[in-house]
């Protein structure tokens, strides 16, 4: 992220290596006042949150389920309320939330959760229709050889743990030893222990989903550009930039690039780095100017850009000037394509605060060295845009596409009723 | 320091590439600040009475926290607090906080101190003090506790690491915000300007001066070393933050000096004048963007505020909630509120930070204004641009404009308070009472002497409570000048900024003209920059050439501190000369140097100060102006010269300075200036022509002044520039005469080679 290796200034990584040293409430504290000065924003939000409730379920003390339960909902809302305008937060933790009453569950009465987790499983992969993400499939052939010796292994500890595996990749194998060798008896200790160790497996499945997440979307690249289209990108988040070199390697097609900012004469000129990726592969681009948008959109044949949240309603969070495209490819009937993965969907309508749009500093506008214009000017420079779910055609998830129609389902799937309004009841305390 | 030492041995050794030791880096990886706490000003009084600056509420939140949050922002791992006045209250506050407190296991640092240090009374003592302390370890990044800021010192740091690896003498670097040339309410708030003389092409430091409206001196004299560095700029666009980054050499250096107090006026300035001496390197690090500024003065408090609503200070802007406890939100009309705050219907709120519990009720408007927690704001009340601190009470219908209202204070029913008020702690107005405007009031419920003030039922009205604060002015800074004389401190007591009342000296190039016979006729436009670059440096190339050739004539523009400089060794030398009572000169002699010193005085300067001084005692003596018969002229310059014992020797070394006959040339021609202008007393210009031939005599008698030299000065061409110059000469045309046959009957060979001089001089005119 920062440039300077021996540079002072905390940053996602540093925090995440100090998470061990430090005591539970410390790291959180660093984390909140990271995400609170915004050195920390976007996509690393969701990772900082992934690992720090890790390391909620991995050191905090507790006792029974309920009770791992309420901490990590209580770590989650301070976090949550530390970025009010980064949904993810609240996505992760409530995927967390999920995950452990699932574990419970599965604990509680071991064969029925056996089937209920594996038809869930089921479920989110019959999601991904046609094109099956690449890397899961991997992960699950190289995790594959570690299952025998596990479960020659008597321990019931390590038996849950690999047979959680073993549901999420594939449950023909599964079921055997899960019949074999769940020792319902063993005490509570030891259950604590196997449920801690599995609990944070989930999380790292979390955390692999997060960072494979934009390599899934970019999967679907050839299938959303055809040869010879027209793409227009507004500020290409990451997930966009991945897509669009994917997409090069398959398709030629002219992208424009919207949305730049005037360049700094002294820095490299915007997207240097994709547009010399993308030439290399043999497609165009194009710069636009700042309003010149609105010209090229009738020769447009689609709009791509990046979300930071989808909201139940289909509503997206997006960086500021994204509406603007969107609304204008509306007006000429052309599509818009959203790329969000999963872990963005918010169960959630949007706050009055994400549809106004959050601030920054009026810095990229007005030089603060601009005297008269300080003085005289109300500068309000918005960061984020919220757009209207009628705007939106296409959300391209990591599981494939999907229309605003099945958003619903895929948050159903993903978080679990009880855990939507996490943050509501611990309001009261601040 | 021989740590620093090994140290420095051990980089160079490993080639200072990326991999650096195991060690070092470990060392290096701990970065400490200092927070200087303490001001040792009165600029935030009356509130500074009771609470300390760093303490006060800046868009509800303790400066500190700003500062506190910056450094733990940019990664620093250990914080010194030094704390002066009030040191009990900011220890309790830390202690108290939930994030900073030492002992918290969320405490970003891994280290927090405090420092007292009991007979401190200026920021020098500090760091005179930390630098016996031995506890900094490497660069140490240097703030105030009124600091808001939000740039990154990652990269300045490691430019710095760099610059210091490559030298050991580059020491200290300043961070400055450019804030561009067009008027700006950041660089017109700080009433002080810093002029910095910066090197663009490596940042380097090479003069540091103060401006501001109310000095006499208008001018700022660049040292001629400037010159010395090829490029240069002088910029008095930049916002000082107070955010250093020093090396424990800073301290070695502050150590040396006993008698600096202030980071910028005394240290700054004098180790860059120094440099020679201390052979230390300071650089200044300009930024275009990003938000740094101090607290420094009300002023100062007012636009930080504005900026904070602005969000130029992104992120600590209201609705991040950076302080424990703090529950802001945007809403619309750009306030941020907090919970259970009461704005009732037919109020209207805009552009303001409202804090929690406070109501307001119908009717009232308040627009760009700060309101603390737990106040209570009547009906119909006006609030605009205002900061009203927590608990304070505003009663229907008053109005409060461009004011502070501290905690706890109570505005009654129907009061005015008008621009620029400053309402303390406590204080309480009666219904229906009107602050004066002018000059806007300063109530407080204490005085300077922490007693409880008489309440001044005039001003706050029967049943309210305070009196007039007055500003204490220093005795001894007021009366070191002849005219009215201010502190800048007077333009930055107040929240607003006014020259108004305050007597600005127009041009004080008037003043001294009669002493400064050279045409003393300077440019007086541009003067709204505080300097003009091109003048500035005009005068400063004049000063260098000064050293070699003396006075240049009329296009020397003579600096005012040179003015001041001549003025005072005229008249010390003059007041010597006419002591009765005394009979040694040597005194007189040692005070001349002392001042000679203290201003940097040029050669050329000294001879002009001593030319007029002997010149004006000789006048004196041949022409008393009480009107009694004067002696005569030859015996009236006899005396001047010798009636002191020294005298002649002081003349012959300080004032013509040398044997070479230009020098000799040159005190001539600045006896007859003296003459001529009338600086030494109303001579009509024949009689003055008179002494003049009367005191060359004497000192070429005296061995002073060689005939060679007379006769320089007799060919010189400036000595015939206008009507008295000429008329002042012709009366010497005797003298020069007989040293001519002088010359003549000595030696024929001799005047040989004067002839030839001559005629030299003649083809360079």
């Amino acid at each position: 992220m920062a440039p300077s290796q021996a540079g002072h200034v905390p940053t996602l990584d540093n925090l995440i290596k100090s998470f061990n040293d430090l005591p539970l409430e410390a790291s959180m504290d660093s984390l909140i006042f990271l995400l609170k000065r915004r050195q920390i924003k976007g996509d690393d939000c969701a990772k900082a949150t992934a690992h720090f409730l890790r390391h909620v379920v991995a050191k905090s003390k507790w006792t029974s389920v309920n009770h791992l339960i309420e901490q990590v909902r209580s770590y989650g809302t301070r976090l949550a309320q530390a970025a009010p305008l980064e949904p993810v937060i609240g996505n992760v933790v409530r995927r967390v939330l999920g995950l452990i009453r699932d574990e419970a569950a599965e604990d509680r009465n071991a064969d029925d959760v056996a089937s209920e987790t594996a038809s869930d499983i089921q479920d989110i992969q019959s999601l991904a229709p046609g094109a099956p993400p690449p890397q899961p499939l991997q992960r699950a052939t190289t995790a594959s050889p570690v299952r025998p010796t596990l479960g020659s292994i008597t321990s019931g500890l390590l038996v849950s743990n690999s047979m959680f595996n073993l549901l999420s990749v594939a449950e023909p194998l599964g079921s055997p030893l899960t019949g074999a060798s769940t020792p319902m008896s063993s005490a509570l200790h030891a259950s604590v222990h196997a449920l801690r160790s599995e609990v944070m497996d989930g999380i790292e499945e979390i955390l692999d989903e997060i960072n494979q997440a934009d390599d899934q979307i970019a999967g679907f690249a050839d299938i959303q550009i055809h040869p010879g289209d027209y793409v227009l990108a507004y500020q290409p988040t990451k997930t966009v930039e991945r897509f669009l070199i994917k997409a090069a390697s398959k398709r030629r097609f002219t992208l424009l690039l919207a949305g730049l900012q005037v360049p700094d004469p002294s820095a490299e000129p915007p997207y240097a780095a994709l547009r010399k990726r993308l030439a290399a592969a043999g497609v165009q681009t194009i710069n636009l100017a700042s309003n010149g948008l609105m010209a090229y959109i009738p020769r447009v044949n689609k709009v791509i850009f990046g979300a930071k949240a989808v909201y139940q309603n289909g509503g997206l969070l997006v960086d500021s000037g994204c509406c603007v495209a969107a609304q204008a490819a509306h007006e000429y009937l052309k599509p818009v394509i959203a790329l969000c993965p999963v872990y963005k969907f918010t169960p959630e309508d949007p706050s009055n605060e994400v549809v106004r749009g959050e601030l920054g500093d009026p810095s990229s506008y007005v030089s603060y060295a601009n005297g008269p214009a300080v003085d005289l000017l109300d500068i309000e420079n918005t960061v984020t845009d919220y757009i209207p779910p009628e705007l939106v055609d296409v959300y391209l998830t990591n599981l494939g596409p999907q229309t605003r129609h099945h958003l619903a389902s895929i948050l159903a799937d993903h978080y679990k009723t009880e855990d939507i309004a996490f943050s509501l009841q611990f309001d009261e305390d601040s | 320091m021989s740590k620093q030492g090994g140290k420095g041995g051990a980089a160079a050794a490993k080639g200072k590439k990326p991999a650096k030791p195991g060690a070092d880096e470990k060392r290096e990886d701990v970065l400490q600040a200092v927070i200087l706490a303490d001001s040792f000003q009165d600029r935030f009084r009356p509130f500074t009475l009771e609470t300390p600056r760093c303490l006060l509420p800046l868009v509800n939140v303790p400066v500190i926290e700003y500062t506190l949050e910056f450094l733990a922002s940019n990664g620093v791992q250990e914080v010194f607090i030094y704390c002066g006045a009030h040191h009990q209250n900011i220890e309790s506050y830390i202690r108290e906080s939930a994030r900073w407190n030492p002992q918290s296991s969320v405490t970003p640092f891994q280290k927090l101190d405090f420092i007292r240090v009991n007979d401190a009374n200026s920021i020098g003592d500090f760091l005179r003090d930390l630098d016996k302390r031995a506890i900094i370890t490497g660069d140490f990044i240097l703030v105030h506790g009124d600091l808001v800021a939000n740039i990154p010192l990652d990269a300045i740091l490691a430019k710095h690491r760099a610059r210091r690896e490559a030298n050991r003498d580059a020491c200290f670097t300043v961070v400055l915000r450019s804030v561009g040339e067009q008027p700006h309410r950041a660089a017109r708030a700080r009433g002080i300007t810093p002029v910095f003389v910066v090197d663009p092409t490596t940042g380097r430091l090479l003069q540091y001066d103060e401006m501001h409206p109310l000095q006499s001196e208008r001018y700022l004299q660049l040292d001629p070393a400037v010159f010395s560095h090829g490029e240069f700029e002088i910029r008095s666009d930049l916002v000082d933050c107070g955010i250093d980054i020093c090396t424990p050499d800073v301290l070695a250096l502050w150590s040396e000096s006993f008698d600096y107090e202030l980071p910028r006026k005394n240290f700054l300035h004098g180790v860059l004048k120094d440099w020679e001496l201390n052979g230390k390197m300071l650089y200044a690090e300009i930024l275009d963007s990003g938000y740094a500024a101090r607290a420094s003065n009300l002023q100062m408090y007012d636009c930080i505020s504005q900026d904070v609503l602005d969000r130029w200070t992104m992120p600590f802007v209201p609705d991040s909630n950076l302080v424990h406890g703090y529950s802001y939100k945007r809403v619309k009309d750009g306030n941020y509120v907090e919970h259970r705050v009461v704005i009732e219907r037919g109020s209207k709120v805009t552009k303001s930070v409202v804090g929690s519990a406070t109501t307001v009720k119908a009717g009232s408007t308040i627009t760009g204004s700060i309101i603390g927690r737990r106040c209570k704001i009547g009906k119909n009340v006006r609030i605009e641009n205002s900061y009203i601190w927590d608990d304070a009470v505003i009663s229907d219908g008053a109005s409060v404009v461009h004011s502070i209202v501290a905690n706890a204070a109570a505005v009654g029913a129907g009061c005015r308070v008008p621009e620029g008020s400053l309402v303390s702690y406590q204080v309480r107005l009666a219904d229906g009472v009107q602050l004066p405007s002018k000059p806007p009031a300063r109530i407080s419920t204490v005085t300077d002497d922490l007693r409880p003030a008489e309440t001044d039922a005039r001003l706050v009205g029967a049943g309210g409570k305070g009196a007039l604060y007055e500003v204490p002015r220093d005795e001894d800074e007021s009366d070191d000048e002849d005219g009215p004389s201010y502190d800048p401190a007077v333009l930055q007591s107040s929240l607003l900024y006014s020259l108004e009342g305050l007597d600005i000296a127009a041009s004080s190039v008037s003043s001294f003209a009669s002493d400064s016979d050279f045409d003393s006729d300077v440019d007086d436009g541009d003067y709204d920059d505080g300097i003009s670059t091109a003048e500035s440096a005009d005068m400063g190339r004049g000063g260098e050439f000064g050293l070699g050739e003396g006075p240049a004539g009329p296009s020397d523009a003579p600096s005012k501190s040179h003015d001041s400089f001549h003025n005072d060794a005229v008249h010390g030398l003059h007041d010597a000369l006419r002591d009765a009572a005394g009979n040694d000169f040597d005194s007189a002699k040692l005070e001349f140097m002392g001042l000679r010193l203290a201003n940097n005085a040029s050669d050329a300067a000294m001879r002009r100060a001593i030319a007029v001084a002997f010149a004006r005692r000789a006048a004196e003596l041949f022409a008393p102006e009480d009107g009694a018969p004067g002696l005569e002229a030859a015996k009236a310059a006899g005396e001047a010269l010798t009636s002191k014992r020294g005298a002649v020797k002081f003349v012959k070394e300080v004032g013509v300075g040398g044997d070479e006959v230009g020098q000799q040339a040159e005190f001539a021609l600045a006896l007859q200036r003296a003459l001529a202008s009338g600086a030494s007393g109303k001579l009509e210009p024949p009689r003055a022509g008179l002494l003049l031939a009367a005191l060359l005599q004497q000192l070429y008698s005296l061995d002073v002044l060689e005939e060679d030299g007379i006769l320089a000065w007799w060919e010189d061409g400036r000595g015939e520039e206008g009507e008295t110059m000429k008329a002042v000469r012709e009366k010497c045309r005797v003298l020069v005469e007989w040293l001519e046959n002088a010359d003549e009957e000595e030696s024929s060979e001799e005047e040989e080679e004067d002839d030839d001089d001559d005629d030299d001089d003649d083809d360079d005119e």
